[in-house]
């Protein structure tokens, strides 16, 4: 399981930068982002190299945040193979919540980050371990590719 | 004109005579029926007998809304139950309401200060009177309505909104008097010039507003965009509902009943009471209700008191038009909203005590309130559906409490300014 940073801002010029410069002034990596907007405000969300030192940092700068437990998904990087993850949980009647991209470095296949509610979570995770071309990434596996 | 002349024109000296036996039998009637004066009373010292002159109101203790929330709901009635034959209500400052109650007397004097009222304004036993306050436990229908009633006009009980219903009626029943918040007047204004009906084709004559602060401004728009009169009227719950007093044909300032009302203005800060004149909170006792007379009323409304003669020839002092609030009470299209009720609410769903503040704009002409909640992390959610649900549910709590819509806008912690005082709580953009 991994823990994403999700992080609310007010929708005016400026917050989205302001909290990347706290992030960026203690040294920690984004690996990933996402953005969800409405006219009033946002929910930035955030694979952190450092999880802990970044809640820390902006809980500090009373910037409201807090983990929430997401899966991150490496599949091939072809045509079809996201499908071959929604269609694989979508079987199950397992709804993905918001999905994104995570930027691997280090490998050619793609990861998809993806939120699930927190009562099937447990059921996706069986789903898709029972799978021979979807994997599943830890913590550590995620945060080196 | 006048509905009852000698009432309303009686020689001063002889009103103070008339106001000085009606607050010595006032006084002794609650010390003996109310234990919440009683002990008011005996802890000041205070016998009903002391009251020997109009100037010995001024020992007597002062009743606050708050009074009236700790006696919920019958407690500081004079009249027992069988004697009362209508309750009405208006909201309070912690969602339990103001409660009043009328016996058969208090509703045929209000009747009668309203027909007062409304023969003020020019009104007879000819108008037709399209009565858009809201019927229910506010007092502003039905105190009307009772008003025009006794004075033998027409009345057309529409209630509020509706503004096409309105329209018709006000077209095919040949309407003469509106009665309204100033604010539906200008919006039933704007729906008329759009939907191509000329004010000037109806038989309209003159509107009544109140219920909530309006300007000079406002009236000049109102006349101008009605082609009418626009009068000013006052009222509140606690003393009775509309009418309490009312501008004549000359306004300049609203005329109290002194017959059944004693004003006075006071300093809201040290308590003591102003010469006629200077502005300062306006403070009222009832003489003659039976229901629930009340002592020295603090209405946190501002104005003064006109003493000079009035040119229409009625001898009640008049008060200026209302000039704003001691409190941080809300006048919201009629509605009474007080921060306190928002804040329950807020409690009531974040479960820690919650930095918001209201926002109150004039968009176009009809009031709109804004509530900015300061987020906390037990209520922030990743998803943005799981913010809207918490937004729709503040605002569906808070409409069910104080009757009115608003918009719930989200904003960061530490954003709002932190009170010092509580005007910070409030933002009023309407420019009254």
């Amino acid at each position: 399981m991994i823990r994403q940073v999700s992080i609310f801002l007010e929708n005016h010029q400026g917050r989205l930068n302001n909290m990347l410069k706290i992030l960026a002034d203690h040294q920690i990596n984004i690996r990933s982002l996402n953005i969800a907007e409405t006219m009033d405000y946002g929910v930035v969300r955030l694979i952190l190299q450092d999880t802990d030192k970044g809640i820390e940092v902006l809980k500090k700068n009373n910037i409201i945040c807090k983990t929430t437990p997401v899966l991150a998904v490496e599949v091939s990087d072809d045509p079809g193979g996201l499908s071959h993850l929604v269609d694989t949980l979508t079987k199950e009647d397992i709804n993905i919540v918001y999905a994104y991209s995570f930027l691997p470095k280090k490998t050619e296949n793609a990861i998809i980050i993806i939120r699930i509610d927190d009562e099937v979570r447990e059921k996706a995770i069986a789903v898709l371990e029972a799978v021979s071309d979807i994997h599943l990434l830890d913590r550590d596996t995620l945060l080196v590719k | 004109m006048y509905w009852n002349k000698s009432c309303e024109t009686m020689p001063r000296e002889r009103l103070k005579e008339v106001q000085l036996e009606r607050l010595q039998v006032m006084v002794n009637r609650i010390y003996h029926e109310v234990p919440f004066y009683r002990d008011r009373f005996q802890e000041m010292g205070i016998l009903p007998t002391d009251i020997k002159s109009l100037e010995d109101l001024q020992k007597l203790p002062f009743t606050t809304k708050v009074d009236l929330r700790d006696n919920y709901p019958y407690g500081l009635f004079a009249a027992p139950l069988e004697k009362i034959v209508r309750i009405h209500a208006s909201s309070g400052t912690t969602g339990k309401p103001t409660v009043v109650g009328y016996t058969r007397k208090d509703i045929a004097n209000w009747a009668d200060m309203m027909a007062r009222c409304l023969v003020a304004t020019g009104g007879n036993e000819h108008s037709v009177i399209q009565n858009a306050y809201g019927y229910g436990l506010f007092t502003g229908g039905l105190g009307v309505h009772y008003g025009a009633e006794c004075l033998g006009a027409s009345i057309i009980p529409i209630s509020g909104g509706n503004t096409q219903k309105q329209m018709m009626l006000m077209k095919d029943f040949g309407s003469t008097i509106l009665t309204c918040t100033p604010s539906y007047a200008i919006y039933l204004a704007e729906s008329l010039k759009e939907n191509g009906i000329d004010p000037e084709s109806l038989n309209l004559q003159a509107g009544i507003f109140g219920a909530e602060p309006w300007s000079e401004n406002i009236r000049k728009e109102i006349e101008k965009k009605l082609k009418i009169k626009a009068y000013d009227i006052y009222g509140l719950s606690e003393i009775m509902g509309p009418g309490v007093a009312i501008e004549c044909e000359a306004q300049s300032g609203l005329h109290v009943w002194e017959d059944h009302f004693i004003p006075e203005i006071i300093d809201p800060n040290t308590l003591e009471v102003l010469p006629y004149g200077e502005q300062g909170e306006l403070v009222i006792t009832t003489i003659t209700k039976e229901g629930i007379p009340i002592l020295r009323y603090r209405t946190r409304d501002i104005t003064k008191i006109i003493a000079e003669p009035c040119e229409c020839g009625r001898t009640h002092l008049r008060i200026s038009r209302l000039q704003g609030r001691t409190d941080d009470m809300l006048i919201i299209r009629g509605v009474n909203v007080f921060p306190t009720q928002i804040e329950s609410v807020l409690l009531e769903i974040g479960e820690v005590e919650p930095h918001y503040q209201l926002v109150v704009r004039r968009d176009g002409s009809l009031d709109t309130l804004e509530i900015k909640v300061e987020l906390s992390e037990e209520l922030f959610s990743d998803r943005i559906s799981g913010l809207e649900e918490l937004e729709r549910r503040i605002r569906d709590r808070i409409g069910s409490i104080i009757g009115i819509s608003s918009k719930i806008t989200l904003v960061e912690p530490k954003t709002l300014p932190r009170s010092e005082g509580k005007s910070q709580r409030v933002v009023d953009l309407r420019n009254i």
